[in-house]
């Protein structure tokens, strides 16, 4: 029974990809077909061909995301610690939830009219400015669990053998947290990945991304190539589910250690 | 403990990343919606105010929104307890250890797109259906989207959620030992069913409470799965606020605004209400 319940989910968890690879290869699928009529690479040549100007999508979406994650993870690295060591930690926790607790749609129309007279609507930079509110909380919140006590002891230890501050980041704690530094980088990268109301809002139109060309092709109703952004939109965290769990459970780990009473 | 009296620059930043845009974006949209700047500005005004607050849609949309959250995550959190009891130490061995991961990887874009795909009168459950010879046509197949009941939100936010939530649970799970005092409930004479609905179910919910409740306020301003597999009416407070701000008649921005500031009101005060309940059961339990 539980093995058959067991079988029974893990379809319904593969489901949903092998559905996307389909619609992204039918020519005809028409009703009330359980399968596709015919299959067809065009959508995946046109892709690679630029035909629709995907290719520069797709790059532009990467950029975005690598520029949002390097920053975030960096200045939530540095400031993690100061909150891990402060005695109001409860309350910056408390102010690191607001953005989510106020949802992008909110912040973004709220945030639009200062970006116009910064001339940064419209624009990648502003974009990526929105983007990283909600990357930077989340780098804190995830990095905050590094500064346990070994990390604190060991960065006592460099420092009382004469290391320098600069010394201590870079060849102590940097490579301490590494690991953990990686699935920061990821996770947010993701949020700017993923993102779709802060584009079309700060971006009012004007900067094209993975979410918003998917967006434009589903509503105008062609679902193959809406698929095909889909399943590119899905690449990058499952090719790293593939390649390490770790990357993907942390979001578990956040919410523990957020929420972690002890 | 903070050691110097120096303000750190990094918990300067850290506040003015989070609360900064925030409270500066409440500011502007306050000002915005009383007439004090911004296009139709004409001076102080609290004709938007009465009009958003006299509109029956403003409080419709507000509670729909709540529902809509303890819906998605009230049926994601039922589905998830139901597997978790069901399939217990399973989760964590074979394909579905890794597979359960598969839907975090998954953007509510792409959630609400495969929803259509699925759940629509046209889509894979429907042909099921034909084929099967429950249904003739496409109209025969019940309606699950686009409906106001809003099926098609919580079942969208439900594959989204569950996993997560399974996930959540098990960890929690074996962060509390919940398996060891099962043991020791059913030495005692409890029944499997008592030993969950008395021992494991109260100490997950005690442990997991908090970040469920966080999770039920990003349900309430989700935007993408509405935008697409929601009714036109009643929208999700997400969806109205950016259907009236990004309308060709700018006349409806400043209700926008305010529909924004009472939902932002709404939401951080739950948040904050939500941190001050843990502030003090922390208190409590240290005093305990």
């Amino acid at each position: 029974m539980r093995r058959a319940l067991a079988w029974i989910l893990s379809g319904m968890l593969v489901l949903p990809l092998v559905l996307l690879v389909l619609l992204s290869l039918a020519r005809h699928w028409t009703w009330p077909a359980l399968l596709p009529a015919d299959l067809q690479l065009r959508q995946w040549r046109d892709l690679f061909a630029d035909a629709n100007g995907l290719g520069t999508v797709v790059l532009r979406s990467l950029g975005m995301g690598i520029g949002v994650a390097v920053a975030a993870t960096a200045l939530g690295f540095a400031s993690s610690r100061s909150l891990a060591r402060h005695a109001r930690q409860g309350r910056l926790l408390a102010l690191l939830h607001l953005p989510f607790a106020v949802s992008p749609v909110v912040l973004g129309v709220s945030l639009l009219y200062a970006f116009l007279r910064l001339h940064l609507a419209g624009h990648l930079l502003g974009v990526m400015l929105a983007q990283l509110v909600f990357a930077y909380a989340y780098a804190v919140i995830l990095l905050s669990g590094f500064w346990n006590p070994r990390a604190r002891s060991l960065e006592e230890l460099a420092s009382s053998l004469g290391a320098g501050r600069r010394q201590v980041w870079l060849h102590v704690l940097m490579p301490l947290a590494r690991p953990l530094l990686g699935v920061c980088l990821f996770q947010t990268f993701l949020i700017s990945w993923f993102d779709y109301a802060l584009v079309l809002l700060i971006g009012s139109g004007q900067v094209a991304t993975l979410t918003i060309t998917l967006y434009q092709y589903f509503s105008s109703g062609d679902i193959r190539l809406a698929a095909t952004c889909a399943l590119l939109l899905l690449a990058p965290p499952l090719l790293a589910l593939g390649l390490n769990q770790q990357l993907l459970s942390a979001t578990i780990v956040t919410h523990l250690e957020a929420h972690d009473d002890d | 403990m903070s050691r110097s009296r120096r303000p750190d620059p990094w918990i300067i930043l850290l506040a003015t990343m989070s609360a900064g845009p925030v409270l500066a974006g409440l500011v502007f949209m306050l000002l915005y919606s009383t007439g004090q700047i911004g296009l139709l500005a004409h001076g102080f005004t609290l004709h938007y105010w009465r009009v958003v607050l006299d509109d029956r849609q403003t409080w419709i949309t507000l509670a729909y929104s709540l529902a809509m959250g303890l819906a998605s995550l009230g049926a994601s959190l039922l589905l998830a307890l139901a597997l978790q009891a069901a399939l217990g130490a399973r989760l964590r061995r074979g394909a579905l250890r890794g597979l359960l991961f598969v839907p975090l990887a998954v953007p509510p874009l792409v959630a609400a797109l495969l929803s259509v795909e699925v759940l629509g009168n046209a889509g894979l459950l429907a042909r099921l259906a034909h084929a099967l010879g429950w249904i003739d046509q496409p109209g025969d197949f019940p309606s699950l989207l686009f409906t106001p009941s809003g099926v098609g939100i919580v079942l969208a936010h439900m594959t989204l959620v569950t996993p997560f939530l399974l996930l959540l649970l098990d960890r929690l799970g074996r962060n509390a030992r919940v398996a060891d005092l099962m043991q020791v409930a059913r030495t005692l004479g409890a029944s499997r069913w008592q030993a969950w609905r008395q021992v494991c179910l109260p100490v997950l919910m005690r442990a997991g409470m908090p970040v469920l409740s966080v999770y039920f306020i990003a349900l309430m301003g989700a935007f993408e799965v509405p935008l697409l597999v929601g009714a036109q009416y009643p929208a999700m407070v997400s969806v109205l606020i950016q259907r009236r701000f990004s309308q060709f008649d700018i006349s409806t921005r400043p209700e926008a605004y305010v529909l924004a500031s009472l939902y932002a009101c709404l939401a951080m005060g739950l948040l904050l209400a939500l941190f001050a309940w843990r502030g003090r059961r922390e208190a409590g339990e240290r005093a305990a």
